[in-house]
């Protein structure tokens, strides 16, 4: 195995002490001479028609600057190209309570509210749809007059043979599984502050994991040429996919500065954030799968209807991912899937952290537990007798390259000691094991366009230090420093040489942006190819100088030096002016774009799913389950992540215990609760992320499997671990107490409701947990 | 968020404090710790013109001191943050219900700005009405702001949200007696009587006196006692149901006398009487503590004021007094 210096050893996040000190600038940070307050108008109604809307008065209140309405920015965008049906103020009619009516610009928040209680907006109420079941059911009051039955989009794909493998296994279930709804719930609310340039140019600072679709978003819909607008991404508290796609505010601001010629920044309160939300949906699994009597999997079948929201959004490529990544973590010959995405009149999902994975994966690992102790087996065998021969491309056309999940079972079975305490712990307390997947990019961009996923640029100057320019996003998952430690790898220098310059799109070339866990993979394979070209250049000019074999130099700690026996030993910052003297100038690039084989097959939906690597997960948890009050208590989670090599140890692990700990907040609290369309708590105090005192600890063991097209054989680490926490929770809460919970979240009271039945607890009769009236009048 | 506009008083003497409430009367509203009130005027559920800050009167050592002696008891100054009762020695050793509730309150942050009148003087809770304005003005508002009917009841004209407060029912174990100061001066009342187990009109607090003080009586130190407290994390949160015991047991393990108050399952902490009564003189049996326990259960008339259901906060209720009771007796054991 090569040495390298900088890779593989744990360095602390470059922006870490700008965060720490409060140094560094968020969004809602930044403030700029003449800045006016934006505030956007809500809808109050979940499904109503707007007949007019007089802004009179609130044009005419002073220290309002302006007021935006639909006609302002008519153009409908979205985030892919087959869904752009939002505007960012709805023109006809609002489809949940919180859609986006108006805004204004004023020269304090309170007057900017003060004029939002001016404006007199006309509704004709309609009727609703709230519950994703009934709402395919309605006969009328569609949100949109092209989508019958509310149904944004299906899919149904077919692999092998699957009524012939139920038909070889000895072992088959049904059953119904229920996910809440969840938000991303990050700490920093989202922020954008656009300024109005007095040379009629647009400067757009927002809280983006997506410049460039943002970028490209604003000129649509302001109707101005990307060459006009610059986005610049500031520090970023947390996205979790809540900051993947253009969120109303940043259009909303864009639109105030262009019409009140001013700098507008507007901030969401944590409501807004809830409101604007594109988490996890309500996901409803109707799952099926079959083992032989020793333990393969023979067949999946798997129905998935999600409750998206009153618009597309992320959803097609959510309700696909779904169905896409059945395939990939087991051996899987036969798979059905039919997914439903359901249009409601409440705000829109969209991405999550796992996206579209995690809820098939709650259904089906907590489905494979049952199948293992049906068949008289232990779940850790099951999951070993299924595993993919990789490399290998799968029933449904994914290509796995690299494939470490045998080594992550191991790993957590000996650690937590799974062989000596599953089924054996005293009544109360249990263990549980599931795993998990995810893409390390999508191989498919979410544009119709063939240029590289990403660019990355070096250019050292005369003070040699080493500049490189990314529009890959930092959202707090280690973007940046994975950057500097590729480009100090490649050219030997110590981290603190190389200089950043990210997301910013004046500055910075094309990344697709931070989601999909693409970042390491694809931009840090172009930083790789980027930081040899540079590499390259220098020691080409140093042997020219001095007459030798560039194949004999290197770079090592700040020196290019000879490895023959010539001693050549020169300065970084000399090579540096010698190279420059050679070549006049040192730029380098580097591209990446995933290999053709990688993108998958050619059915319907096919482009979601494929990417150029997965990575993998098991883990063990270990529950202790109060029986009175059916409070369950998480003591350990042990989490093994193959993510190929870990380039930065201290940031993998970083990245596990978070979705770790999200996984665990989904398992047990957290949830959306709505009541006919209202969500009734859109706050942080009623919203329950977990709080230290419920997260356990937490052992990360890192897998390494090191990939062969992977950057140093680097894999994502983001995303991957948090699916398998949920169902590895009701399964351990099996192991305890012998009840099996089908809902999530596992609520105390769903807890103590199935040990009173003393049987399987799926939510009430209602398919859903919400409450509400669907299709009455409101 | 913002909040509305409002003028900040920020008196110099307890006589000045009292003098600006009975001039502004209702367009007054007490600021201590804040962290009460704080978000309710971002959420616009006050519009006080006059804001009045006491925090600077917690200068006056009376009025955030912690005092105890033989003689008198244990008073409590209304200023006296959360974290100094629930770290004060003196209370975890002769009056551990309170520090066990206190210890309970929100998170560290708010125990240290937070204070024990204000913790005592908490604004009552509902789903329905700790909303923003918009929240609000998208329901229509409700019977405590802004509307004409209660979601929690519907057919009803009383408002049923829950008062929330942790020290409270400690407090009421404890037979506590709080000081009230107005422009006649300074009078005790009874814990128990301040609470109007009314939704909308929670205390007997007039708009120009302010609470100054609580007052534990001698007799109630040494007390063993306990606090249990449903909530979804164990931080932050509000309770959604709570049970406080304070017993006095003798050394052959009779309870000699004993307090049960229930809080977040009423619109006021309420002390389960019948409790008293049927545990004097007994030694610990699980027949009596489940009939005690069934009692609690019909005292608390939890609604659909929060997000969990009424259904599970009664079968906590019912859970956690016997936990209660029997931990009680148990700690009483050792000694």
């Amino acid at each position: 195995m090569a040495q390298h210096s900088i890779i593989g050893k744990p360095l602390a996040m470059i922006e870490s002490g700008a965060k720490v000190t409060g140094l560094g600038k968020y969004a809602d940070d930044l403030s700029v001479p003449g800045m006016l307050i934006g505030r956007i108008l809500h809808s109050p109604h979940a499904h109503a028609v707007i007949r007019s809307i007089d802004s009179s008065a609130a044009e005419a209140l002073p220290g309002v600057k302006a007021v935006a309405t639909g006609k302002d920015a008519p153009r409908p965008y979205g985030i892919l190209p087959i869904g752009h049906d939002e505007c960012v103020f709805t023109k006809d009619k609002a489809r949940y309570i919180g859609d986006n009516v108006a805004a204004v610009a004023a020269t304090s928040a309170e007057i900017a509210e003060q004029a939002l209680d001016l404006l007199r907006v006309d509704y004709e109420v309609l009727p609703a749809w709230f519950d994703p079941l009934l709402s395919t059911e309605a006969a009328e009051h569609w949100l949109f007059a092209d989508k019958p039955r509310n149904i944004e989009k299906e899919y149904h794909h077919n692999f092998g043979s699957v009524d012939e493998g139920f038909a070889q296994a000895a072992f088959v279930r049904e059953q119904r599984y229920f996910a809440g709804e969840v938000n991303h719930a990050a700490m920093e609310p989202h922020s954008t502050l656009a300024i109005w340039e007095p040379d009629g140019r647009l400067t757009v600072h927002s809280s983006t994991q997506v410049p460039y679709y943002l970028h490209r978003t604003l000129a649509e819909v302001l109707e101005m040429p990307m060459s006009q607008i610059r986005v610049i991404k500031p520090l970023i508290g947390g996205g979790f996919g809540g900051k993947s796609e253009v969120i109303p505010i940043e259009i909303a601001a864009g639109v105030l500065a262009k019409k009140a010629k001013r700098p507008v920044k507007i901030t969401y309160t944590r409501e807004e954030v809830f409101l604007a939300h594109r988490g996890r949906p309500i996901t409803v699994v109707d799952m099926k799968v079959g083992l032989t009597r020793d333990g393969k999997i023979t067949a999946v079948a798997a129905r998935v209807v999600q409750d998206g929201g009153a618009y597309c959004g992320y959803g097609p490529v959510t309700v696909l991912y779904s169905g896409a990544l059945l395939g990939a973590l087991y051996d899987i010959p036969n798979v059905r899937y039919d997914g439903f995405r359901v249009l409601t009149n409440k705000p829109a999902c969209g991405a999550m952290r796992g996206h579209g994975t995690v809820n098939v994966r709650f259904a089906f690992e907590s489905m494979l537990d049952d199948l293992a102790r049906e068949a008289g087996l232990d779940p850790a065998e099951v999951r070993r007798r299924n595993l993919l021969k990789a490399p290998c491309i799968t029933v449904n056309g994914l290509r796995v390259t690299s494939y470490g999940l045998p080594e992550c079972i191991e790993k957590v079975v000996e650690r937590s000691g799974w062989n000596a305490k599953r089924g054996k712990l005293p009544y109360g307390k249990g263990i549980g094991i599931a795993c998990s997947h995810y893409v390390s990019g999508a191989a498919n961009p979410i544009i119709r366009s063939n240029i590289p996923h990403t660019t990355v640029h070096i250019k050292i100057d005369r003070d040699a230090a080493v500049t490189v320019f990314t529009g890959a996003s930092e959202i707090g998952q280690g973007s940046d420093t994975m950057h500097v430690q590729i480009a100090a790898e490649i050219l030997g220098v110590r981290p603190a040489r190389i200089k950043l310059v990210a997301a910013d799109t004046e500055l910075t070339p094309i990344d697709l942006g931070s989601y999909s866990s693409r970042v390491t993979f694809m931009a840090g394979n172009a930083c790789l190819e980027a930081a040899k070209n540079m590499r390259a250049q220098i020691l080409e000019a140093i042997a020219a100088k001095y007459k030798m074999d560039p194949a004999l130099l290197d770079i090592r700690d700040d020196n290019v030096i000879s490895l023959d026996d010539s001693r050549l030993h020169i300065a970084f910052d000399d090579a540096i002016a010698t190279a420059l003297e050679f070549r006049g100038a040192l730029v380098a690039k580097g591209t990446y774009a995933p290999p053709e084989e990688a993108r998958g097959g050619k059915h319907k939906g096919a482009g979601v799913g494929p990417s150029p690597s997965y990575s993998y997960s098991a883990q063990t948890v270990e529950v202790s389950v109060d029986t009175e009050t059916g409070q369950v208590r998480v003591e350990k989670i042990i989490a093994a992540h193959d993510c190929g090599r870990a380039l930065n140890p201290l940031t993998v692990e970083g990245q596990v215990e978070g979705s770790v700990y999200m996984g665990l907040g989904q398992a047990l609290q957290e949830e959306m609760v709505w009541d006919n369309g209202r969500l009734m708590n859109p706050s942080l105090l009623e919203y329950k992320i977990a709080t230290t005192l419920e997260t356990p600890e937490i052992e990360s063991i890192i897998v390494e499997s090191i990939d062969p097209e992977g950057p140093f054989g680097a894999k994502e680490a983001g995303e991957g671990s948090l699916a398998a926490t949920i169902p590895a929770v009701a399964n351990a809460i099996y192991d305890a107490v012998g009840v099996r919970i089908n809902s999530l979240p596992i609520t105390p009271e769903k807890v103590l409701a199935a040990l009173r039945v003393g049987a399987s607890f799926s939510s009430p009769s209602s398919s859903c947990s919400s409450r509400g009236s669907d299709g009455g009048a409101k | 968020m913002t909040m509305p506009a409002f003028r900040l008083e920020r008196p110099r003497s307890l006589a000045d404090a009292v003098s600006i409430l009975a001039t502004h009367g209702p367009d007054a509203m007490i600021l201590a710790g804040g962290t009460d009130v704080v978000p309710n005027l971002q959420m616009k559920l006050f519009s006080p013109r006059v804001l009045v800050d006491i925090k600077p009167l917690a200068k006056n050592a009376q009025l955030a001191s912690i005092d105890w002696s033989p003689a008198n008891g244990l008073r409590i100054g209304a200023l006296a943050t959360l974290t100094s009762i629930c770290e004060s020695p003196l209370i975890r050793e002769k009056f551990p219900v309170l520090a066990a509730a206190v210890a309970t309150i929100a998170g560290p942050l708010q125990r240290n700005m937070g204070t024990v009148g204000g913790n005592l003087c908490l604004e009552t809770r509902c789903q329905w009405y700790n909303q923003s304005d918009f929240w609000r003005k998208s329901l229509g508002g409700c019977l405590k702001k802004d509307g004409p009917i209660c979601h929690v009841a519907p057919g009803g004209k009383f408002c049923w949200a829950a008062w929330s407060g942790d020290s409270a029912p400690a407090l009421l174990t404890l037979d506590a007696e709080i000081e009230i100061t107005g422009p006649q001066g300074a009078r005790r009342l009874p814990l128990a009587q301040f609470y109007k187990n009314d939704g909308m009109d929670r205390i007997a607090l007039g708009r120009d006196e302010l609470l100054t003080a609580v007052h534990v009586p001698a007799r109630m130190a040494g007390r063993r006692g306990n606090y249990h407290k449903l909530r979804v994390r164990n931080s932050i949160d509000y309770p959604l149901a709570g049970v406080a015991v304070s017993m006095h047991v003798d050394s052959r393990g009779i309870c000699r006398d004993a307090r049960l108050a229930l809080t977040a399952v009423n619109p006021a902490p309420l002390l389960v009487k019948e409790a008293c009564e049927w545990l004097a003189g007994q030694p610990a049996s699980p027949e009596l503590i489940d009939r005690v326990a069934q009692q609690a259960i019909r005292t608390a008339k939890p609604l659909t004021t929060s997000g969990s259901t009424p259904v599970y906060r009664r079968d906590m209720v019912r859970v956690f007094t016997r936990r209660a009771l029997e931990e009680s007796w148990r700690s009483a054991d050792g000694k």
